[in-house]
């Protein structure tokens, strides 16, 4: 909650002085308010915040972990930014506050616990994204991003509010507790809960880009500027997943034998589809944006482990560090861009060589994406094979089949970057802004601590 | 002093990597001896009952019962001997070509060195997946960046076809994980994985899943189909590590891991395996006589005599797994002095074709002599260090099954015949214009190939000096798996 408050203040601050002329204070202003948010959440007092306005919110340790992975991908991204919203410099206070508005959702979609804030999250966090995906206002492919992004949204929007209404028709609440009383001790209209489930199953999936309901999330995640991209594979996807876990495991765990089987499906499809065509693709962006989709098809895994101990330690460690790489990645590809836009595979071409450092950052991020140990990535897809194991053996046997798929693509990186003898032009003049190196490291830091440690997880939920 | 092992290769290969330091040459080299000496201490007082040494043991993530726990018996102590002693030879011989970044080049072996060490010592079963893994992306790096023709293609099969294996290996780590109880919680220590009994269908699959990782890393026949391309792409560094370090981690798994972890199934599957090691071995020896690339020929004989060691260790008998132990080591001495036997001609002559050599005995005779006593090592005449292993190993082969010992024994015949003709091919004969100028060993090439040369003497003479170090272990093991 008090992160929340905070958030929201310097949100409301950065959008004022984007309006004065000091704009050099708005990333500073947007950094500082979301470590202190950070802080919040690290130092959040045990016995406060919990049920709070007549029950829509509950901040247990889970919403508390969520809400600490979504802010400090925020935080790192804002790091990001010093040259990403260069070129937006007439409408940089809004990207700022935009970016923290949207943040603001994700944190209520952590931590609701009634289902019309579970939507109030999901409209927060998504309306100002589809302002951001088309904020290069001259760029084509921007405008098609945002115009498919947002047409899809509200669609999307329209399917939730239609499966949440049936759960209400069918329990009599919108109350997790309560529905998830009514589902357990019988007192419900079957037909009206399964076709709800099943709408809900959809209009997460349309959020969190699960197959077949991902065709927007390419060309989005393309037109977009990087920086946003970057938002939306990390913040937007764990808050995705943080909202389906908990809607799940607190509403529905009575009705698993019913909706285990989409989910399971949805799953399977999501990492062979997504891993299959992503070997194809010759654009960075694109790559990366078939990854994500496969990685929504490894966090299905842990949905289907609700109530196996460790499910939601699993989640939460697996969007942790597929956070912390898809950053890193990010960070490393915008350097380059800069030099060279048309964003292909071969622009990495003896990136080794000219940047040593951004070449390692992608490397081991990209390592960490593919899951090969000793990586953090491979703790978190270990974690959630663990878990998934024994109700879902033959999902985890295709998921590691489908992990050695993505080794293919991830290595056409590193390939580029460190084995090919054909060079890109790399102007060395071009001094990247201290917060783009800063915010790698940090990034890349935790990774290894992660890797070093990857116990500490079990402390925070 | 097991962490030692590790650790000193870790941070000195980080501290490579990132500050680039002039005169890194030396510094490889000097920890590699380091390493070395500290493992030649490891072996003084060693207790050789079978029992573990220089046990380390932290919690790593106590709620999943995995810990850092590493301890050497005698199978674990050998093996890391083999792997410290090669590691100087290994930098040793890269001295003789420039790399370009010569400290990304010295900083990977390094790391390959501590994962290597790590794989050997793990008494974790995640914790030596994780070891064995790391050893995957330094040599893939090695190999990728300064091979030769075609080496993006080759190596990502390499890569891409062990990481597959040894996926598989971890599926059938993480069955066995799940049915183990150590008071309510789960545990990856050796010990409580190995108590688990498993139903005898789930006991074939746990199997089938170590089986294709190990087999791809060996490798046994049919899953070899990546190694020779890679071999003789590698610079020769990487093939060294690969052929003498890196294959025996798959011989070591199946010792350790895959025949503990799954005896029920073994009396089902050996005979298939052993059969496939077999083929395997008249395979590649029929292949390497053809074979008119000297790196390629020496590539296809590793198959064969790794096959022949994987059907030693399957057969699952005293002889036959001391056999094993045995030749692994003298494999990898043998492999590495080969290889560097290849590098020098090519650096000197700047071919590997059979055909393009001939006379060189005539003008370096030192070199000629050398050579000569590392292959009479590899073809296993009696008083070299081949010898007493591929004895141990046909008569453990021969004692499961008397035909399988038969066809396994033409090794020997073929090993005598491929490698006499390289040799005859290389050193003897017509001197064209480039062997006639043939320059004789240096110091440095000196020193390299007496070491190895004084090995196959050395422990041609006392075979026991090694069979000594591993019979408590392998009596122990063998006592406690039986099927």
């Amino acid at each position: 909650m008090t992160a929340l408050l905070i958030l929201f203040f310097t949100a409301i601050i950065v959008l004022f002085t984007g309006l004065t002329k000091r704009r050099h204070f708005l990333q500073p202003i947007a950094l500082v308010g979301s470590l202190l948010a950070l802080a919040g959440i690290v130092f959040a007092p045990s016995y406060g915040w919990k049920d709070v306005y007549a029950s829509m919110f509950h901040f247990d340790n889970f919403a508390l972990a969520f809400s600490g992975v979504v802010v400090l991908a925020t935080a790192l991204i804002i790091g990001l930014s010093g040259w990403g919203f260069r070129d937006l410099s007439d409408t940089l206070g809004d990207n700022y506050g935009l970016i923290l508005f949207s943040l603001c959702g994700a944190l209520v979609m952590s931590s609701f616990t009634n289902m019309v804030m579970l939507f109030l999250g999901i409209e927060i966090l998504s309306i100002p994204l589809y302002v951001l995906a088309g904020s290069r206002r001259e760029s084509l492919s921007g405008n098609e991003a945002a115009l498919k992004y947002f047409l899809m949204g509200a669609f999307t929007t329209g399917i939730l509010l239609f499966g949440m209404a049936l759960i209400y028709g069918a329990s009599g609440s919108f109350d997790l507790r309560a529905i998830a009383a009514a589902v357990s001790d019988g007192r419900h209209s079957a037909g009206m809960l399964n076709a709800g489930m099943v709408i809900l199953i959809i209009g997460l999936g349309f959020k969190v880009s699960a197959v077949p309901f991902h065709f927007w999330a390419p060309d989005v995640y393309q037109g977009s500027p990087n920086l946003v991209t970057a938002f939306m594979a990390t913040v937007v996807k764990t808050a995705g997943f943080a909202a389906f876990y908990r809607l799940f495991s607190m509403a529905f765990p009575g009705a698993e034998s019913f909706w285990h089987l989409p989910v399971a499906i949805v799953a399977a499809l999501t990492m062979t589809v997504a891993n299959l065509t992503a070997i194809f693709q010759t654009d960075f962006k694109r790559m990366m944006a078939y990854s994500s989709i496969s990685h929504a098809g490894y966090l299905m895994m842990a949905i289907l482990a609700i109530g196996v101990t460790g499910g939601d330690r699993a989640l939460l460690f697996y969007a942790l560090t597929y956070s912390l790489a898809t950053i890193c990645a990010f960070g490393a590809y915008m350097v380059v861009a800069e030099q060279n836009e048309n964003g292909s595979f071969a622009t990495f071409n003896g990136l080794s060589k000219k940047q040593p450092l951004l070449a390692a950052v992608m490397a081991i991020a990209m390592l960490s994406l593919a899951g090969i140990p000793p990586t953090a990535g491979f703790f978190g897809k270990y974690f959630l094979f663990t878990a998934a194991f024994a109700k879902y053996p033959w999902l985890v046997v295709l998921a590691v089949v489908n992990s050695a798929i993505s080794i293919y693509y991830y290595f056409k990186i590193i390939i580029a970057m460190y084995f090919s003898r054909d060079e890109v032009k790399f102007d060395h003049d071009v001094v990247f802004p201290a917060s783009i190196r800063w915010a790698v490291l940090v990034g890349l830091g935790l990774i290894a601590l992660l890797t070093v440690i990857p116990g500490s997880v079990y402390a925070l939920i | 002093m097991s962490l030692i092992l590790i650790l000193i290769p870790l941070i000195v290969s980080l501290f490579v990597l990132l500050t680039r330091p002039a005169g890194v040459r030396a510094i490889a080299l000097g920890t590699a001896l380091a390493n070395l000496a500290v493992s030649i201490f490891a072996t003084v007082g060693f207790n050789s009952d079978g029992s573990q040494n220089h046990t380390f043991s932290i919690p790593w993530l106590p709620q999943a019962g995995i810990s850092f726990s590493l301890g050497m018996d005698g199978v674990s102590l050998l093996m890391v001997l083999l792997t410290n002693l090669l590691a100087p030879l290994i930098v040793l011989s890269s001295h003789s070509r420039a790399f370009d970044n010569e400290p990304r080049y010295y900083g990977l072996v390094l790391m390959m060195l501590g994962a290597l060490n790590g794989v050997f010592l793990a008494q974790d079963g995640l914790l030596f997946y994780i070891f064995y893994e790391l050893a995957l992306i330094p040599i893939y790096f090695i190999c990728a960046i300064w091979g030769g023709q075609d080496r993006i293609r080759i190596t990502l099969k390499f890569f891409i076809y062990t990481f597959v294996g040894s996926l598989f290996m971890l599926v059938a780590l993480l069955y066995v994980y799940l049915q183990t109880n150590v008071e309510g919680h789960h545990s990856f220590a050796w010990d409580a994985l190995v108590r688990t009994q498993l139903s005898p269908e789930a006991a074939n699959w746990v199997l089938i899943g170590f089986f294709l990782a190990f087999a791809v890393k060996m490798p046994v026949f049919p899953f070899h189909t990546w190694q020779p391309d890679t071999y003789v792409t590698s610079p020769t560094g990487g093939t060294m590590l690969l052929s003498g370090i890196m294959l025996k981690m798959g011989v070591y798994g199946v010792i350790r891991w895959m025949v503990p972890l799954a005896p029920e199934a073994m009396h089902f599957w050996t005979p298939i395996f052993i059969s496939l090691a077999v083929v395997g071995i008249v395979y590649a020896s029929i292949i390497a006589v053809k074979q008119s690339d000297l790196k390629r020929l020496i590539a296809y004989s590793s198959i064969a005599h790794v096959g022949l060691i994987a059907a030693g260790v399957l057969a699952w008998n005293k002889a036959g797994v001391q056999g094993s132990l045995l030749q692994m080591l003298n494999h990898g001495i043998n492999v590495v002095g080969l290889f560097f036997v290849v590098d020098l001609i090519e650096r000197r002559i700047g071919t590997r074709t059979l055909a393009d050599m001939g006379g060189i005995a005539k003008s370096a005779p030192k070199f000629a002599a050398l050579f000569m006593l590392v292959m009479l090592g590899a073809v296993a005449v009696p008083l070299t260090n081949g010898f007493p292993g591929e004895f141990l190993l046909l008569n453990g082969v021969w004692s499961y099954n008397v035909w399988l010992g038969g066809v396994a024994g033409l090794t020997i015949i073929f090993g005598a015949v491929y490698m006499l003709r390289a040799y005859g091919l290389a050193m003897f004969g017509e001197a064209n214009r480039e062997t006639t100028q043939f320059q004789d060993v240096n110091a440095n090439e000196w020193v390299v190939l007496g070491v190895v040369a004084g090995l196959v003497v050395v422990l041609g003479f006392f075979p026991q000096l090694v069979l000594n170090l591993t019979d408590g272990s392998v009596n122990k093991i063998l006592g406690a798996v039986q099927f």
